[in-house]
This record gives structure tokens, C-alpha cells and sequence, in this order.
């Protein structure tokens, strides 16, 4: 085996890929991984090369735009330690362009596309459970707290949905939220963070949908397992509908 | 009256899937490639039942001149009646999609005054919703049986998807439980329903300014378990649906006994199970290439309790097994008791890298519990099929052939 390291940036790790394709190296025979501080180094050490990072993708784009995609999924999910995954599956990639997804068999592509499919899952969940509260002045606001590093995605899915009102997302997990003034999509930090007032309709408006919630389910039905499968515990911190259950 | 019990006593009253709000709401989450809305239908919660709430799911009334024995609001029972202004309905459904509470609304109501003086209600409600507040997502209006077509043109010109219920499988239990509705006035509004989309589909082709007409298409819905009917009459009843009448979706809603009235049987809780299996039968209608005669034939007319649709047809037929994986084709493979469509098309998509080890197929997803009875991988079997079909029975329900999670039923299943 071929041991290399990299600084543990994703451009970093990019640039890592490209080089090492490029050194002709056979990737099923080489690890990458990021550099630990440790006295003793297992490994060489490839340096950010960011031309060479944008090299790669663009190649990969004209390649195979579908495993782009896939790549894009799967940093979403911000996985640690599949570094020498990816490696192989870009490689694979460039092999068998698009239909590389389907080489499940392939123990890299099974990871990755896994990865990738989780990040999937837990956007679209959030386009569902994502709720806005009415603000004393107007704006609205929307908090979460995703595994996933989902507030791009889903901050464009909502530029379309709600594109009348204007609203901030914020993922207090990462501190980090989405700005729609109505006309442009902006994307920033905060970190301090405090929930302003809610408007007076906001109250009302509630108490109606949790009523809803609450008379919609048949009695002779109820199933609070398949509930808490479908919708599990940790996405209803935000939910209206779930505030003092 | 106040608003928020107007909202308790109507979607109370649309819950119960025996009435004009009916839909197997669990599956009815929109599904459009257009406008704002995503690819796949996006559920906002899940009911305390773990049914996926999509769509304000609401009736406009429950005052009904109509007396249909299966139903909760029906004139003779003694509940509270409330009914809506199209206003309220409006802007309840605005603040709801603007705190992304739903994709949009689903409007149903009882026989108020007249069919066409409730659906004249209705679809102004969807009108005012497009014209007015330009609302943009989704609108299921239901179409009361016995309403003028310009009213029925009207609702498919503003709603994304309009559906007339059929409400029971056959026109006899139909007159016996719903004496005021007739088979005649759920099947014109259907057909004319079919006409208007197939006339709009037409029309967009040459021009894309034509108006859209229920984009979304046409569903219904019926009772199951209310009436004798066997599944095979119901699922020919669905076959007929899909291919002659173009529909998108036949829903089966699980009798839930609210009224005691002696024209209805008694059941000690709503036929679940019953329900699921028709569901499953229904995907192989849609889905598998499976014809209700391959399911269900006139000696067995109802569907195994113990077996899904498609390992209880695989145990009649073990001629067709086993199907090797590596070289089957795609309609083989759905034939696979456990196989399903992403099951298929992975197999597909891998297989051409390298042959598929029984390992790979793991890997690649596919739940083996019930497939590997019934299949080889490239000429080696899994298990040693046993071409008994007695005991492959005794083994798919004994072993860890038999499905995990059941839905709450009626009758254990018994060694068939
Ligand atoms: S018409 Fe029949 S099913 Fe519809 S609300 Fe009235 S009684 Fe119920």
C-alpha cells in the first residue's frame, strides 16, 4: 500500500486526488488520510494545489456530471475517514463515467454513494419539516439543527417556494443561516444568537395548525412508533406542532 | 363560532377515511415536475396515527343533506356542524403554507343545500387562491358526485389534481349504503374528467399557453371492508380504472366503524391488514406488469393474509423459479418475491461491472429474506430450494421469510 496524507481542508483533499491520479498511482493499492500530529509521519504528504483541485473537477464534470453531483451530496454530510473511498471512487468515475453509482458491489462506491444518499435523505426531509415563525417586524424565521450541512440546498428550494416573504434559515448547530430579501439569497454566520419576538398573528396561527395536527389523526389509528419512525424525536425541537406535548 | 373549533369539528371530520374527505392520505403527497414544487412528494409531520400530513386536509362542510350509512357526518347522526367561509378557508390555507406547515390544500366537504351549490363553494376557494393571493402550491378539490360539468371544468382549470370518490366497489352496495348517490353521477364527472385532460394534454401540444387542466391527474377512492365484495372484484375494478379510465390513483381506505347502523357489518377494529395487502396488490397492478388475474382468480378471490401479493402468487407458480440474477431481464427480476423496483434496477446497474456474488447482492441492498428462496446467483442457489411448495410455505412463514413489521391486524396469520 501507497500511504499519503493531506492537510484535512476539502480543497486540500481534492487537490490530493488529482495528484495522486495523475502520479499514475493504482488507487485500489493507496490510502489517503489527513495528517495527524504525530511525531512520526506515516506517508507523504501532498500539498493544496487549488489549480490543480479545479483542474480535477472540472474534468470530472465533463466525465461524469452525475457522480459531481454525488460528490456534492456526499460533502453535505460531512463523513470523516472515508478519504481513501472517495480516491477510489473518483478514480472509478473517470473509469465507467456516470453509471460508476451503480457499482454498488464496489465496497468505495457502496460508501461514498451511501454517504452521499443520507445527505439526500435529510434534505428533503427538511424541505418538509423546515418551520417559519412570523417576526414582530415582519420577517420570518427558521431554525434547525441538521446533521447535514443542508442550508444551501435548502435555502435555494425555498428562494422559489416562498420567494414573497423574507426570511432567514438558521442551522444553530453550525451558526451558520441563509438571508432572502425577497430579491437575492445571501449566506453568512452568526455568532450571537438570540430569537426576536414573535409577531401577534404568530400565536394565533399556532394554535390553529396544532389543532389541526391534533384532530387530523384518527383515535383508532393512533401509532406513535411509525410517527417516530417517519419523523424521528430529534427533528421536533422546532416543530409548532410539537411545542408542550 | 369561533375558528379554531370550526377547524377542530372539519378536519375532525375529514380525517375519517368513510366520508366525502376521503383519500389515503399516507400516499396522497403531491407529486409535480413544475412550477415550485420538488420532484417527490414532500411530507411536513406525521399524524399521532403515522399517517404523513401534505396537505391541509379540510372540509368546507360537514352539514349533509345525505345519509350515507358509513359516514360520520351524515344527516342523521347528532354531531356538531360547521361550515366555512371561503375566506376562512383561503387564508388559512396562506398562513399555513407561508410557515411551510403544508404543501397546499386539500378541500373536500359534505352535501350542503345541493351538489352544486357546495361545489360552486369549493372551487371558488381554489379560484380565489390563484387569482387573487397567487398561490402557487398544490389544491386537491374533490368533486361531489351529481355536480354540473361546468362546475367539474371550473375545479380542474384551478386544482392540481380533482378526484370523484367511488366510494364502494360495486353499484348494488353502492344503492344499499349510499341510497342518494348513484353509480351514474361518480362515473360522469369521471369520464368527463378524462375527456378535459386528455382535450388539454392535446391543446398544450400545440401551444404551451393552453391552460393546464388537473395536471396532477384524476384519483379516487373506496371503502374497503363496508360492503361483501371480494378483492379480485375490487382489484378488476382498479385494473378497469387504471386502463380504461387513465386514472393516477385508486385509493383503499379500512372501514372505520363510526355509526351503528344494521345495513353495516361489525368489526372489531378497521380491516388494516386487508387494506396493506390490496395496497401491495395494487403496485404489481401499476407497477410489476401483474394482471388481477395473475393475483387473485375466481376459486381464491381474496388475498393471503399470511403472504404479500407477489410471494403467494411465486408460491403458486414455482415453475417460473428461480430466476438466476445475473442474467434475468427487468421484468423477471420485479417477479422476485422481495425484489422491488430499486432492487431491480441496482442488480441491473451492478451486473454490468461483474458478476453479482451472493455477497453483492448484499452490498448493493437488496433484502434477501424472501429473495433468496427464489433465486440463484450465477447457477448457485442460496438456500436449497425446496420445490415443495407446502414446505417453502412453512419456511417463509416460520423462518425469517415472513415480513417484519405487520400493520395492526385483525387475524393472525395462520400455517396455510
Ligand atoms: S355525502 Fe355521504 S359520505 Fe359525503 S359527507 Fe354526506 S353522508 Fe358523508
Amino acid at each position: 500500500m501507497n500511504k499519503y496524507l493531506y492537510d484535512g481542508t476539502p480543497e486540500g483533499l481534492v487537490s490530493a486526488i488529482a495528484a495522486i491520479l495523475d502520479s499514475g498511482e493504482n488507487p485500489e493499492k493507496t490510502v489517503l488520510s489527513v495528517r495527524q500530529d504525530t511525531l512520526f509521519e506515516e506517508g507523504l504528504f501532498l500539498r493544496t494545489d487549488s489549480a490543480l483541485a479545479e483542474a480535477l473537477f472540472e474534468r470530472l464534470r465533463q466525465r461524469a456530471p452525475d457522480a459531481v453531483q454525488t460528490l456534492w451530496y456526499f460533502t453535505m454530510a460531512e463523513a470523516d475517514g472515508l478519504e481513501t473511498s472517495l480516491l477510489r471512487y473518483v478514480a472509478l468515475a473517470f473509469e465507467h463515467g456516470d453509471r460508476v453509482n451503480g457499482y454498488l458491489t464496489h465496497a468505495s462506491v457502496k460508501a461514498i454513494v451511501g454517504t452521499a444518499r443520507k445527505a439526500g435523505r435529510e434534505l428533503h426531509r427538511m424541505k418538509g419539516l423546515l418551520r417559519f415563525e412570523q417576526l414582530r417586524d415582519g420577517t420570518w424565521l427558521a431554525r434547525m439543527e441538521p446533521d447535514c450541512n443542508v442550508l444551501h440546498p435548502l435555502a435555494r428550494h425555498f428562494s422559489r417556494r416562498l420567494r414573497g416573504q423574507q426570511w432567514f434559515i438558521y442551522d444553530v448547530r453550525r451558526r451558520s443561516a441563509a438571508h432572502w430579501n425577497g430579491r437575492d439569497l445571501s449566506f453568512g454566520t452568526l455568532e450571537q444568537f438570540s430569537r426576536p419576538e414573535l409577531s401577534e398573528e404568530e400565536k394565533a396561527v399556532r394554535q390553529m395548525w396544532q389543532s389541526f395536527f391534533k384532530t387530523i389523526a384518527i383515535p383508532e389509528r393512533k401509532n406513535p412508533r411509525l410517527q417516530k419512525s417517519n419523523m424521528p424525536a430529534k427533528y421536533w425541537k422546532y416543530l409548532t406542532e410539537k411545542q408542550g406535548e | 363560532m369561533e375558528l379554531q373549533e370550526k377547524i377542530t369539528i372539519l378536519s375532525g371530520a375529514a380525517r375519517y377515511d368513510a366520508s366525502c374527505a376521503s383519500s389515503g392520505c399516507s400516499n396522497d403527497t403531491p407529486r409535480r415536475g413544475m412550477g415550485n414544487t420538488s420532484q417527490g412528494g414532500i411530507c411536513h409531520s406525521w399524524a399521532d396515527d403515522g399517517r404523513c400530513i401534505s396537505l391541509l386536509k379540510i372540509l368546507l362542510s360537514n352539514d349533509c343533506r345525505y345519509d350515507c350509512a358509513y359516514c360520520v357526518n351524515r344527516s342523521s347522526n347528532p354531531v356538531p356542524r360547521a361550515s366555512f367561509t371561503a375566506r376562512e378557508v383561503v387564508d388559512l390555507t396562506m398562513e399555513f403554507y407561508r410557515r411551510n406547515y403544508i404543501e397546499g390544500l386539500f378541500l373536500s366537504s359534505a352535501v350542503n343545500v345541493s351538489p352544486d351549490h357546495t361545489m360552486e363553494a369549493m372551487v371558488r376557494v381554489a379560484e380565489i387562491l390563484r387569482n387573487e393571493e397567487r398561490f402557487g402550491g398544490y389544491i386537491h378539490l374533490k368533486i361531489i358526485p351529481g355536480s354540473s360539468p361546468e362546475l367539474v371544468r371550473r375545479a380542474g382549470l384551478a386544482a392540481d389534481r380533482i378526484s370523484v370518490n367511488i366510494e364502494l366497489p360495486s353499484s348494488e352496495s353502492l344503492k344499499r349504503l349510499a341510497p342518494q348517490k348513484s353509480k351514474e353521477a361518480i362515473l360522469a364527472p369521471m369520464k368527463l374528467i378524462g375527456a378535459e385532460a386528455g382535450a388539454s394534454l392535446a391543446e398544450r401540444r400545440k401551444s404551451r399557453n393552453a391552460p393546464r387542466f388537473a395536471p396532477a391527474g384524476q384519483s379516487t377512492q373506496m371503502i374497503i371492508g363496508a360492503s361483501p365484495e371480494t378483492d379480485l372484484q375490487i382489484l378488476r375494478l382498479s385494473q378497469g380504472l387504471y386502463s380504461r379510465m387513465n386514472l393516477k390513483r385508486v385509493y383503499y381506505s379500512a372501514f372505520v366503524p363510526v355509526n351503528s347502523d344494521n345495513r353495516l357489518p361489525v368489526l372489531s377494529a378497521p380491516p388494516l391488514l386487508r387494506e396493506h395487502r390490496l395496497y401491495q396488490a395494487d403496485w404489481l397492478l401499476r407497477f410489476y406488469g401483474f394482471s388481477a388475474e395473475e393475483i387473485l382468480s375466481d376459486d381464491a378471490p381474496n388475498l393471503d393474509e399470511s403472504f404479500d401479493p407477489k410471494t403467494a402468487w411465486a408460491l403458486r407458480n414455482p415453475a417460473f423459479f428461480p430466476v438466476e440474477i445475473n442474467r434475468a431481464d427487468y421484468a423477471t427480476l420485479l417477479r422476485v418475491p422481495g425484489i422491488g423496483v430499486t432492487s431491480a434496477r441496482r442488480i441491473i446497474a451492478a451486473r454490468r461491472f461483474a458478476p453479482i456474488s451472493p455477497e453483492g447482492m448484499k452490498k448493493i441492498g437488496v433484502v434477501m429474506k424472501r429473495a433468496k428462496y427464489f433465486i440463484t446467483c450465477s447457477g448457485r442457489p442460496f438456500e436449497i430450494i425446496d420445490q415443495q411448495p407446502a414446505r417453502l410455505r412453512q419456511r417463509l412463514l416460520l423462518g425469517d421469510g415472513s415480513e417484519a413489521k405487520l400493520p395492526r391486524q385483525l387475524v393472525l396469520p395462520g400455517l396455510g
